[in-house]
């Protein structure tokens, strides 16, 4: 555990340590910092190892890499830990190479790579349900990303030769060059299939309305430090590859499917919130609530505006410290009270004051408490959506208010009401014991996403200025062209 | 008139060296384990002299390791020969023709029969009581329970038919002439029509082995039929003459067309492709599970070494379609379709496997009806091809692969039913996950060989048949109709490896979720064991980076080779 941990910190901190050596006004959309040379993998067939990272990737990469440290430590006595904690690196190692991939080959190969951990991390360390779980999560989200597949390999059969690369074939898997091709593929109607090919792989995992079932039931079986990265960092997998692919290259189809967009991120939100508030199963309603949110950066994406994107990209990253909190608050509840149901028990504020604190507060950044980091990325797309759609903005706005009454009202019931104020009462599954409050690791993890909560919640220009720079350009060299030749008019 | 004797010189001969090998090995297993203290008394006197052959044998000759141990020396040494000699190129006599393309099957050939040969060492009861050695048994005890296991005469005769089978393979992949091609073909056929009977631990076996012989020497006469027409149509065998008679045939003569389909019946059921598929999946089930494997990548590749020769050489057209074009296009979609769908459907993994193998057989033959369309040029045709050989090289490692996990099962008894890989990867962690790398590598998952391969043949047949006025299209509809028809091939490679992920994964999922019948792990059998971590190693490193390339760049060599390019 001690070496898997050394070797988390010392990524987290090279990687941190990178960040003094990066032209940070070069970020903006097309050119990317720290990128390599490509190197050759497979010539022949035109795949590369070309790496790079801009203000789409640079949060995300942030993310990971700071999560995964907190995650192992709030899983410092996991079981079979010579095993869990390797586990955790394999997933830093996948999904880092999701995000700085510039080849949509090895982009794929990472892709599903993030799966076998995951996979492994639900079926060997979950619930009681955890074969079911993990079975349907590796089904839905392989056969997505076989579609997904089919989808990018359309695209390659439709790139021109570059010099060094596709000796064979003729074509290659570049995705900078791929973005550069005029017109990639000429077909309007081919390029719509394609777009939606892309869109099935990438709202599977984020996930979207109708295809979230997985997610529920995976992260109710997760152990909690993969039920951290998955909500933390892989749903924003899908996000990222909807942007970085199928917006980047397809604008025009993107343009075309905002009706699309719009209806999928208003079902996810509306149905996320509905659900949430019948759940009586903590890590459920988090997971629900998930998908809520995940709703609102396709609503952000569906704006066309800068500001909605780059709220979409602070939602992102926000949702990425929010909800491994909730997670981590969720995991020691089920830790130290044996249970995750919402109603069993009342008062833990009582019992185990520092997780009521730590429940509280992430409860509080997830409905969107103003000075938190949720609340900056809710009010940055609804701005944008009232801006484009005008009065369509009640929809979402309105949610929000579900959010509040479903986080607020299973607050009140867990954290405060207790018939005695004495002594809050206990769930059966306690038999009577009472129970301790959480452990150091588990605390230290959770103080981390707190701080880090409230830091982005007051000071949300840390990244902020470079994500609203990257969608100012992204929509002025990508989207405007788009706009225009479809006719569209926000 | 010159023979095959008259024309060899000593170059040419050393350049035979694999196959003289195979031959010395032959004899060497007839010779070495009959070696004993025999003596011949010299008529009219009291004198006796040793002969050696016969008599009461020594602790060496009775080994009962000996035979597998003088043909995986004996592969062994093929396999490195023909590396060695992968660039020569030279005639032997008129019939035989060694380069690049012949030996890079030659290569194939050894490498499928070696590992076969491997898994084979620790299996072959003589007495069907006799028990396996298991993990936990020390070194001695396993060595000595194997010794209990195993009749050298038995041994002898199996490993004799192996090295039989892959001489007339070795021998098939350098013919110019039909004649020699179809002799080379049948004593691989004859003999691998033995071993698939050879398995008697299963009451299947006999069974197997007489409906693959039945059907398949039905199917040789057939070819043999084909193969006289065409004797009566040109005069001549030699494929060189063929191909100069067939592009000088200006109006289809029904007896050379007749001929050359009989023909492609006869290396169609090698290949397995259906309709004459439906031998495969009872011969594939019912031989042990490295003959099944060989079954499956050696002497398939024989079958489309044979199909490149007769369609590609012999009776492609220097331009436009070719005349088996459109059968080849229809047989491979059925080929491929049936395959998956009769897969789907198969409880059994050996059945299973075999299904998985004809619907390869399909993607293959897709690739060769696009470059049979005539709408590809030289360098494109070359590509398709280089996709095909490089397809059926990297299919022993994860098709064999497969067969030999099961090997394993099967020697406990198990293996024929998908019970038996219940909750494998809890058993035996290495194997099923190298067993589960195989099933994503047949399913064609980045970034492992087999989507190499099938992204180098959808590749090849969308380069030839996309672009026909498609780009201007808007509507799907209206793209589709401007593709040319070959497009839908690659269209129906897609949706059937879509499909036939349902089965592959079926294997993955029972071997990690459901819970094993048996806790105890598999038997003791350390090169076998090697042998699939190998395999699935090398899935994997051809499949993405430098090594990869270097096998894509020594087969489209080798095609090029083929193609007088």
């Amino acid at each position: 555990m001690g070496i898997a941990m050394a070797v988390a910190v010392i990524t987290t901190m090279l990687f941190l340590g990178q960040i003094g050596n990066i032209d940070w006004t070069n970020i903006t959309q097309g050119g990317y910092v720290l990128q390599n040379e490509a190197v050759e993998l497979i010539p022949s067939i035109g795949v590369s190892w070309k790496v790079g990272a801009d203000a789409l990737s640079f949060p995300m990469i942030w993310l990971t890499a700071v999560l995964i440290p907190i995650s192992m430590l709030v899983e410092w006595d996991a079981k079979r830990g010579h095993l869990f904690h390797p586990l955790l690196l394999v997933m830093e190692g996948a999904l880092l190479g999701v995000f700085v991939v510039l080849d949509l080959f090895v982009f794929y190969v990472f892709w599903e790579l993030t799966l076998i951990p995951m996979f492994l991390l639900i079926l060997m360390w979950g619930g009681d349900d955890r074969r079911y779980a993990s079975m349907k999560f590796f089904i839905y989200t392989f056969t997505a990303s076989v579609i997904m597949l089919i989808g990018i390999l359309v695209m390659y059969f439709h790139t021109d030769p570059i010099s060094g690369l596709g000796s064979l074939t003729g074509h290659h898997f570049d995705l900078v060059a791929m973005t550069a091709q005029e017109n990639l593929i000429p077909s309007e109607g081919l390029r719509h299939l394609v777009w939606l090919m892309l869109l099935i792989g990438f709202a599977t995992k984020m996930p979207s309305v109708p295809v979230h079932t997985w997610l529920p039931d995976a992260h109710v079986q997760a152990p909690t430090a993969g039920s951290m990265l998955l909500a933390g960092v892989m749903l924003k997998m899908g996000a990222y590859g909807f942007l970085r692919v199928a917006v980047t290259i397809f604008p025009e189809s993107t343009i075309e499917f905002i009706p699309l967009l719009i209806a999928l991120g208003m079902a996810s939100l509306v149905y996320g919130a509905w659900v949430c508030m019948g759940q009586t199963n903590l890590k459920r309603m988090v997971a629900y609530s998930s998908v809520s949110h995940m709703g609102l950066i396709f609503l952000g994406i569906a704006t066309m505006q800068p500001l909605g994107i780059a709220g979409a990209l602070f939602m992102m990253f926000a949702h990425g410290i929010i909800s491994p909190l909730l997670f981590a608050v969720a995991g020691a509840f089920k830790h130290h009270y044996h249970t995750l149901e919402i109603g069993s028990m009342r008062g833990i504020a009582h019992h185990s004051p520092w997780l009521a604190a730590h429940m509280m507060l992430g409860w509080m950044a997830s409905l969107g408490l103003p000075l938190l980091a949720g609340f900056v990325a809710e009010v940055a797309i609804l701005i944008a959506f009232w801006m484009t759609y005008g009065w369509l903005v009640l929809l979402p706005a309105l949610t929000l208010i579900i959010t509040a009454v479903y986080y607020l009202s299973s607050m009140q019931r867990t954290i405060f009401e207790s018939n005695d104020p004495e002594n809050g009462i206990l769930p059966d599954t306690m038999h009577g014991e009472e129970p301790r409050d959480i452990t150091w690791h588990e605390n230290a993890g959770m103080l981390v996403l707190g701080a880090m909560t409230v830091l982005f919640g007051i000071m949300p220009f840390i990244f902020w200025d470079m994500m609203s720079d990257w969608s100012s350009d992204f929509t002025v060299e990508t989207l405007i062209d788009a706009m225009h030749s479809q006719g569209w008019k926000p | 008139m010159s023979s095959i004797l008259t024309d060899i010189d000593l170059d040419t001969t050393m350049l035979l060296l694999p196959e003289i090998l195979m031959l010395l090995g032959i004899v060497a297993m007839i010779l070495i384990p009959n070696l004993g203290d025999a003596t011949m008394r010299i008529p009219l006197t009291r004198t006796r002299v040793p002969i050696f052959i016969g008599g009461t044998r020594s602790e060496f000759s009775n080994n009962p390791k000996l035979p597998n141990t003088i043909a995986s020396g004996v592969l062994g040494l093929a396999l490195l020969t023909s590396f060695i000699y992968l660039g020569e190129e030279a005639d032997v006599g008129n019939a035989l023709h060694i380069n690049e393309f012949s030996r890079l099957f030659t290569l194939l050939f050894t490498t499928a029969l070696l590992l076969a040969t491997i898994a084979t060492s620790t299996r072959m009861p003589a007495k069907p009581k006799a028990t396996p050695p298991l993990v936990a048994d020390s070194d001695e005890v396993a060595d000595s329970k194997v010794a209990a296991l195993i009749d050298n005469r038995r041994q002898v005769d199996f490993h004799i038919l192996l090295l039989t089978t892959g001489l007339g393979m070795s021998l098939m992949a350098m013919a110019t002439n039909l004649f020699m091609l179809f002799v080379c073909l049948e004593l691989a056929s004859l003999s691998s029509y033995v071993l698939v009977a050879f398995h008697k631990e299963a009451d299947v076996g006999g069974e197997a082995g007489m409906k693959y012989f039945m059907v398949g020497s039905v199917v040789s006469a057939i070819g043999i039929y084909g193969m006289s027409l065409l004797y009566i149509w040109s005069g001549s065998l030699d494929m060189v003459d063929l191909a100069a008679a067939w592009s000088a045939m200006e109006t289809n003569d029904p007896l050379a067309i007749i001929g050359v389909g009989m023909m492609m019946v006869a290396f169609g059921f090698k290949v397995g492709a259906a309709p004459f598929h439906l031998a495969v999946p009872d011969a594939y089930s019912g031989a042990s599970s490295p003959i099944a494997g060989l079954l499956a990548t050696a002497s398939k590749a024989m079958g489309f070494v044979a199909l490149i020769r007769l369609l590609l050489i012999v009776t492609m057209p220097p331009s436009g379609q070719a005349i088996w074009m459109l059968s080849i296009a229809l047989i491979a979609v059925l080929t491929m379709t049936w395959g998956n769908l009769a897969a789907l459907t198969s409880d059994n993994p050996k059945r299973m496997l075999a299904y998985s193998s004809v619907a390869h057989a399909g993607y293959m033959l897709a690739a060769m009806a696009a470059i049979g369309s005539g709408l590809a040029d030289t360098s494109t045709s070359s590509m398709i091809l280089t996709a095909v050989v490089f397809h059926l090289l990297i299919l022993v490692l994860f098709k064999l692969g497969a067969f030999l996990v099961l090997s394993m099962l099967e020697s406990d008894g198990g293996g024929h039913r998908i019970e038996d890989l219940h909750g494998l990867v809890r058993r035996e962690p290495a194997i099923g996950v190298a067993m589960f790398v195989f099933m994503l590598s047949l399913a064609g998952v980045p970034p492992l060989s087999g989507f190499l391969s099938k992204l180098l043949m959808i590749n090849g047949i969308v380069s030839v048949s996309a672009g026909t006025g498609a780009a201007t299209s808007t509507t799907v509809a209206d793209w589709a109709g401007g593709v040319d028809p070959l497009f839908w091939l690659a269209v129906a490679i897609v949706l059937n490896s879509a499909l036939s992920l349902f089965y592959y994964l079926r294997i993955g999922l029972v071997m990690f979720f459901e819970s094993p019948e048996t806790e105890s792990g598999l038997r003791k059998a350390p090169n076998l064991r090697l042998a699939i971590f190998g395999c699935a190693l090398l899935t994997l490193l051809f499949g993405v980076g430098p090594m990869s390339e270097w096998l894509l760049d020594m087969v489209t060599s080798a095609v090029d080779s083929m193609m007088g390019l």
